[in-house]
């Protein structure tokens, strides 16, 4: 059953040729059991302020838009609301903002989330090589991707063995461990993240492309703050 | 597919554009084939000749009248064709295409027609645009230059050249080569047929592999996998970067994906990578030839104190353990060496050695469990470094390195004897501790 509820999303993406939108990616990831935060999908301004207090204030409100991928600059990304007034406010704002940046894009509604508490950002990806086929990546987030490339790929399927011998070869790893009296980041449950997210793929290769960015790892879980997943 | 075993083990050979005039490839193939000491039957096709280079010509396939294993083509590509069609009416299995001119400068049109004959018929088909191969247990070399040293290492390579060098290089060490094979365009058969074909092959102790591009990515990890489990497989392959990378798409229109994504599919199968043609030659060498050792503890032994600070830096570079020298090995060695020997690791010998002190330090050194391997560096002119080096392989199952250098004519007349017993022998200190390096991996 579950697996028909992953066929189904992937395949209504693939027919309107379009990213997954980021509630369905969040089921998805939620189905293969990979720890994403609560949240709340909801197209109605009272929605947004119920479900803002069922979850807990603070909260994070973000467009769901097939033509908007990068929600922050399009700044239709609202954080740290602490209030009913607060989540109105932003609800409106962000649809403001989406028409701007713009005018064509459908807007499919809002996606909640509380206001998560940062850990030791990590990006976990899946992407296509054109003669190995799907791979996973895995590096530290921020200036360690995008200025030192400091990434690990592997070959889909992989081990947890694969996985952790990916973590350890980035050159950040140190930052894992725990350095300047930090306590070591659990790395187990990355490493069964980065499993969980291949089998995702092995099992869906319709799946082209998976960027779980940031990704945060605390002393004793991890947590997929963002996530896109591309069908081809 | 037909069996490789036929292509590489052929027992008559047609040359499809054999000639007379030297300089031309159907001239320098023809003489390889018949001055490497072929045993089977050679067949010169050329219908403007008689007779071609002492052997008697036939106008066609056809007309030998008689069955023939393999044909090599160097005829114009537009010609290839007509010519595979008629290899396949009378049921000949294999091609070696010398010729260029397919898709790698954009004819697609005589790339299909040739690849639908060959399908039509069963053709496997090495090329075209290539080398084409040289198999010494067969004393058969369909390909340029001639080498006929009879070795334990296969070559596969997309580039003609590099496969040749590799070969020449083993055979001026006195190792030789099982087999060469150049890939060319890959428009038939495979690094996966050949990998398949050496995997198998009893006369092949090691692979060496130059490819520019991966087809069958999947299939390929999972072949080079299983064939690691009984012998080594070394790659080189081009295209680190960018520029690199564009290079090689156009040089045989390969598709080169992410470098960093082939470099992790390699160590996730345990393939090692080299990036040059000495590395994959020093590391096939030493692979093909030594055992793994125990653990990564390395002794060295020198003439020369610089080359062991050369060898030590590498080792450091590579976590081969350059592990402190036993104490009471030492208090023995200095009642059996001359007091100005440095008795440490590198342990110098200093220069005016000769061949038995080596000797004397490793009989000593293997009644200590203290190292897993020696690297023995001869820095100077010693004579009867081999004996001693032969002598000791039978005393241990450590693995023994050899750097031989500085040493002139004895040098390479002790190289060239070590090499005949299978004593992998580096020219530097720094090829050699990279290569034990990759040995102890």
């Amino acid at each position: 059953m579950k697996m028909e509820k992953v066929r189904s999303i992937l395949y209504k993406a693939k027919e309107e040729k379009r990213w997954l939108l980021e509630p369905e990616a969040m089921e998805i990831l939620k189905t293969y059991e990979i720890s994403v935060p609560e949240h709340r999908f909801i197209n109605d301004i009272k929605e947004a302020v119920k479900s803002a207090e069922s979850i807990g204030y603070p909260v994070v409100l973000k467009i769901v838009s097939p033509a908007i991928l990068h929600k922050s600059d399009a700044d239709c990304v609202k954080l740290n609301l602490t209030n009913g007034e607060e989540v109105r406010n932003a609800y409106q704002e962000i649809l403001t903002n989406a028409e701007k940046f713009d005018p064509k894009a459908e807007i499919r509604g809002i996606i909640i989330y509380p206001m998560v508490k940062a850990g030791l950002e990590t990006i976990i990806g899946i992407t296509e090589d054109a003669q190995f086929g799907p791979a996973a990546m895995f590096g530290l987030g921020g200036v360690f991707v995008e200025v030192l490339k400091d990434v690990a790929f592997r070959i889909l399927p992989l081990t947890l063995d694969d996985a952790l011998a990916m973590i350890k070869e980035i050159k950040g790893y140190q930052l894992l461990c725990g350095i300047r009296g930090e306590k070591t980041k659990d790395i187990i449950s990355l490493a069964e993240t980065i499993v969980k997210v291949s089998k995702l793929c092995t099992d869906f290769p319709e799946i082209k492309e998976i960027d779980l960015n940031p990704t945060y790892v605390y002393e004793q879980c991890v947590t997929v703050v963002d996530a896109r997943i591309r069908v081809g | 597919m037909e069996n490789l075993n036929t292509l590489f083990n052929a027992g008559s050979v047609a040359i499809v554009g054999a000639s007379n005039n030297v300089g031309k490839k159907g001239y320098e193939i023809l003489q390889n084939l018949i001055q490497g000491d072929y045993k089977g039957n050679i067949y010169p096709i050329n219908p403007k000749e008689a007779e071609i280079q002492g052997l008697t010509a036939y106008r066609s396939l056809t007309s030998i009248g008689t069955r023939v294993d393999l044909i090599v083509i160097v005829i114009p590509s537009k010609f290839v064709s007509a010519v595979l069609e008629e290899a396949g009416q009378l049921s000949i299995h294999h091609a070696v295409i010398i010729t260029g001119g397919f898709r790698e400068i954009g004819c697609d049109d005589l790339d299909a027609a040739m690849l639908a004959v060959a399908e039509k018929y069963k053709i496997n088909i090495v090329g075209p645009n290539c080398q084409g191969v040289n198999y010494t247990p067969n004393k058969m070399c369909v390909s340029w230059p001639l080498i006929r040293g009879k070795g334990p290492m296969a070559i596969i390579a997309q580039s003609g050249t590099v496969a040749a060098q590799f070969g020449l290089i083993a055979d001026k060490d006195s190792i030789g080569v099982s087999g060469l094979v150049s890939l060319g365009n890959k428009s038939g058969l495979t690094e996966i047929e050949f990998l398949e074909f050496f995997g198998t092959d009893p006369n092949t102790k090691a692979i060496a592999l130059n490819l520019e591009g991966i087809k069958e990515g999947a299939k390929f990890l999972k072949l080079v996998k299983d064939i690691l489990q009984q012998k080594p497989v070394i790659i080189l392959k081009p295209g680190r970067t960018v520029k690199g990378m564009i290079a090689a798409q156009s040089h045989t229109k390969s598709i080169a994906g992410s470098d960093k994504i082939f470099d992790a599919a390699c160590r996730q199968i345990g393939l090692i990578r080299a990036d040059s043609i000495d590395e994959l030659y020093d590391y096939t060498k030493i692979l093909g030839f030594l055992s793994k050792p125990a653990g990564n503890r390395v002794q060295i032994i020198t003439s020369s104190g610089g080359s062991g600070i050369l060898a030590t830096d590498i080792f450091e570079e590579n976590d081969v353990d350059m592990v402190e020298i036993n104490p009471e090995l030492k208090r023995i060695l200095s009642e059996k060496l001359p007091s100005h020997c440095v008795l440490s690791n590198p342990l110098d010998l200093t220069g005016d050695t000769d061949a038995a002190r080596y000797e004397t330090c490793v009989e000593e050194a293997i009644n200590f469990n203290n190292s897993d391997m020696f690297l023995l560096i001869f820095g100077d002119p010693i004579p009867g470094a081999h004996e001693v080096v032969s002598r000791l392989r039978t005393k241990t199952d450590k693995p023994i390195i050899v750097c031989y250098l500085g040493g002139g004519k004895i040098e390479d007349e002790e190289t060239q004897k070590m090499h005949l017993v299978g004593i992998p022998t580096f020219p530097t200190p720094t090829r050699a501790a990279k290569a034990l390096a990759i040995l102890c991996k």
